[in-house]
């Protein structure tokens, strides 16, 4: 249990980024891993998961978001958009300030599906196996969704910012 | 062109943006994009947007982890209450100094006092009795389009399900239909056993955040397991004895949360 409990740790800081990539909000996103880790040691308790932890933990934490979701759609409240960080880093050639803003309005005008699983390979760098199986969809429907997803982003950072093409 | 560029495909594509080619994938995709400019070009903006959405939210995972989410703590929290009665009640006793803005003890406090709606096994056994039966329509949606099932009675119930996968305890998807019931639109996947024996579960919106525990009927030969967790009350039927119902119901519990 106690080792479950290590791993399960060591997961927390990308399930945090996930959260906060998907939701734009710090808050709502602690409260979504929150909500994810609880359940997880629930079932924990009870079931070894088979498979990867770090892959069921990103489902689980899929399920509470998308749960949430559904709530906020029956009950809408607004969502604060966070500001962008003041110094990104993590990325040995940055793209423009104006770029990333770009980019950020554009992932919160993905359709859900799309930016889940952009998220999951871009940004979590899982292997295209372990994202399907996290969203649990064959592996060729998440390549044609990754394809949409970053068609639309191309499109929307090149319609609304020309700027994008001349940062290399 | 040479003939390895007629096998590159969109895939291969992405895969190189995303760095996961080996190196002979890689300079086959290379050698194509030399000659393909507005497909380099995509290629690349592609690239710079995993830089751009790294850049973006790469930064979280290098802040301070927020105590509520201490992993062991949230662990030893659930596990004090849970082990002995007199922790339970003062969890109540705070719970109600608090006005329900109980937190974790109050969900394990609420776990024992809510029990699943028996009612829900009653109309379980009776769309089981009608369906496991039937031999040319037994569901709406068939298994080999397990996504679209799930999706389909995702968005009908309001709910996020996942079309539990059950061949662990020697069970096959036959498919999966929707259904009228008392609390709206249910969901019926059915399956079935190497010598053709079915069992169904049964699935309708529950608006609640409460978890129940199992509560076990017997209605003639067939019995339900029932519970509620995650928004949903799950009801697994079957004309089976109740060690192997269980065994079922906590893999199919797990998968739907």
């Amino acid at each position: 249990m106690s080792r479950f409990l290590d791993e399960m740790e060591t997961c927390v800081p990308a399930l945090r980024r996930y959260a906060r990539a998907l939701t734009h909000n710090p808050d709502l996103a602690d409260d979504l891993v929150q909500d994810c880790l609880e359940r997880a040691i629930r079932k924990g308790h009870l079931w070894k998961p088979s498979g990867p932890l770090r892959a069921w933990l990103f489902r689980v934490l899929l399920n509470v978001y998308r749960n949430d979701l559904r709530r906020r759609r029956r009950a809408p409240d607004p969502i604060p958009f966070e500001n962008l960080p003041s110094e990104p880093r993590a990325a040995n050639v940055q793209p423009g300030r104006l770029a990333l803003a770009e980019t950020a309005r554009a992932m919160q005008e993905l359709p859900s599906d799309q930016r889940e699983a952009l998220l999951l390979v871009a940004v979590e760098e899982l292997s295209y196996a372990d994202a399907a199986a996290v969203l649990a969809i064959p592996i060729g429907t998440l390549m044609s969704r990754l394809a949409r997803a970053r068609a639309t982003l191309r499109q929307m950072t090149q319609a609304d910012a020309p700027m994008l093409r001349t940062v290399k | 062109m040479s003939r390895d560029d007629a096998t590159i495909t969109k895939d291969d594509l992405q895969a190189f943006a995303d760095g996961v080619l080996d190196a002979r994938r890689r300079a086959e995709v290379e050698r194509y994009l030399a000659d393909q400019p507005a497909a380099a070009r995509e290629v690349a903006d592609w690239q710079q947007q995993n830089q751009a959405l790294r850049a973006l939210y790469g930064h979280v995972t290098g802040e301070a982890v927020p105590a509520r989410l201490a992993v062991h703590r949230i662990a030893s929290e659930r596990r004090r209450p849970a082990r002995n009665w007199s922790g339970m009640a003062a969890a109540a006793v705070l719970i109600l100094a608090i006005g329900g803005a109980g937190g974790w003890y109050g969900r394990d406090v609420l776990t024992v006092a809510a029990p699943a709606p028996l009612s829900l096994a009653g109309e379980a056994e009776q769309a089981h009795a009608l369906y496991a039966t039937e031999v040319l329509h037994p569901v709406e949606v068939r298994a080999d389009e397990k996504t679209h099932l799930g999706a389909w009675l995702s968005k009908r119930l309001d709910r996020a399900l996942t079309v539990p996968d059950l061949r662990a305890t020697g069970l096959d998807l036959v498919g999966g239909r929707l259904l009228p019931s008392q609390e709206g639109p249910a969901a019926q996947f059915m399956y079935e056993d190497a010598a053709g024996g079915r069992v169904t579960l049964y699935i309708v919106p529950a608006d609640t955040a409460r978890e129940t525990s199992f509560r076990y009927s017997a209605a003639g030969r067939l019995k339900s397991l029932v519970w509620t967790a995650e928004g949903i009350s799950c009801a697994l039927v079957g004309d089976l004895p109740q060690d192997r119902l269980q065994d079922i119901a906590k893999i199919a519990y797990r998968q739907l949360g």
